[in-house]
C-alpha cells in the first residue's frame, strides 16, 4: 500500500516536471518554479561562465589594468547572481545550502575564463 | 604573441578532451564505473535527506543508521576513485611527456602580456624561464593552467562526465564548510 502511494507521489511529481517550461525559458522568466535543484545550479553556473566572458572583453578593450580589474570582477560576478536569485527568481536559499553554496557555484572557472579572455584580448588589442 | 596565446587556447581545449577521452576509455565506459556511480549518487542523495531530517533528538538506532550510511558511502566512494585512479596514471604520465615538449617549444617566450603585476609567490608561475624583471610578461605554463581551469570543467559539465553535486558536497570540496559534529 505504502509502495503504491510513493509511486502515484512520484507519478505525480514527474508530470508536474513534465508540464513546467523549458530551464531556459524558467531562467528568463522571474520567480520561476525549481523542482529540480541542479536546474537552478546549472543556470547559476552557466551564466557566471558568460559574466566571465563578457567581463573579460569589456576590461579588455577599455583596458582596464591591474588589482581593481580583479576586484571589480569579484564583486561583480558574485552580486549580479546574488541579485538574480534573491530579486529575480526569490529563492531559499537555505534550501540550497545557503548564499555560500551558491555564490562558489563555478565561481573559479568562470574566474579562470575570465582571465584568460582579459589577457587575451589585452594582449591583442595593445601589445601585439 | 597573439599567434602563440591562441595555440596555447587550442592546446589546453586538446588536451582537456584528450584527458577527457582517456578517462572515457579507461573508466567511464565500464560497467564497474556506471555501477558504482548510480550506487554513489543514490547514497549520497540518500543521505543528504537523511540528514536534512535531523532533528538533533534522534534515537541511538537512527544515530546509528546515519553512521551506516555514511560509512557505505565512503565505502564506495573509495572504490570509485580505485576504478578512477588507473585513468589518472596514463594521463598523469602522458601529460607530463606532453608538458615537457610544450615547455622546450614555448621556453623563455613572452605568449602574452598582463593587464596586472601577479602576487609575488605566483611569479614563479607567470615569469617562469622568461628574461627581465617585467613581471607583467607572461610565461607558457601561466597561461595554460588558467586555460585548463575554465575549459576542463566547461567540457566535462558539456560532456556530462562532471560528478555530480550531490557526490561532491558528500565528498567535501575544497571550498565545503566542515560539518559540525552533532
Amino acid at each position: 500500500m505504502a509502495t503504491r502511494r510513493t509511486t502515484s507521489k512520484n507519478s505525480k511529481e514527474e508530470e508536474k516536471v513534465a508540464k513546467l517550461p523549458s530551464v531556459w525559458q524558467r531562467a528568463l522568466t522571474a520567480k520561476s518554479q525549481w523542482p529540480e535543484k541542479d536546474d537552478l545550479l546549472d543556470v547559476i553556473y552557466w551564466s557566471r561562465q558568460i559574466i566571465g566572458i563578457i567581463l573579460g572583453i569589456v576590461w579588455g578593450v577599455i583596458p582596464l589594468k591591474g588589482f581593481i580589474g580583479l576586484a571589480l570582477f569579484c564583486v561583480i560576478n558574485p552580486g549580479a547572481l546574488y541579485i538574480y536569485f534573491t530579486s529575480f527568481q526569490q529563492i531559499d536559499e537555505d534550501e540550497y545550502g545557503g548564499v555560500w553554496e551558491l555564490t562558489k557555484e563555478g565561481f573559479m572557472s568562470s574566474f579562470a575564463l575570465f582571465l584568460v579572455v582579459w589577457i587575451i584580448i589585452y594582449s591583442a588589442l595593445y601589445f601585439d | 604573441m597573439l599567434a602563440d596565446t591562441l595555440l596555447i587556447v587550442f592546446i589546453s581545449i586538446c588536451t582537456a578532451l584528450l584527458s577527457e577521452g582517456i578517462t572515457f576509455l579507461l573508466v567511464y565506459r565500464t560497467e564497474t564505473y556506471k555501477k558504482l556511480k548510480g550506487e554513489v549518487e543514490k547514497q549520497s542523495k540518500k543521505l543528504e535527506k537523511s540528514k536534512e531530517n535531523v532533528t538533533g533528538q534522534e534515537s541511538k538506532g537512527q544515530k546509528k543508521k546515519l553512521e551506516r550510511q555514511e560509512e557505505r558511502l565512503k565505502d564506495h566512494s573509495r572504490a570509485l576513485s580505485m576504478v578512477k585512479m588507473k585513468s589518472m596514471f596514463v594521463i598523469a604520465f602522458t601529460f607530463t611527456s606532453l608538458m615537457s615538449m610544450f615547455n622546450s617549444i614555448f621556453d623563455g617566450r613572452v605568449v602574452a602580456k598582463l593587464p596586472f603585476v601577479p602576487i609575488s609567490w605566483i611569479h614563479g608561475l607567470s615569469h617562469r624561464n622568461l628574461m627581465g624583471n617585467d613581471y607583467t610578461e607572461c610565461s607558457f605554463i601561466f597561461l595554460y593552467i588558467l586555460c585548463t581551469m575554465s575549459i576542463r570543467q566547461n567540457i566535462q559539465k558539456l560532456l556530462g562526465f562532471a560528478p555530480s553535486r550531490a557526490v561532491a558536497k558528500q565528498s567535501g570540496g575544497f571550498f565545503t564548510q566542515p560539518q559540525q559534529g552533532k
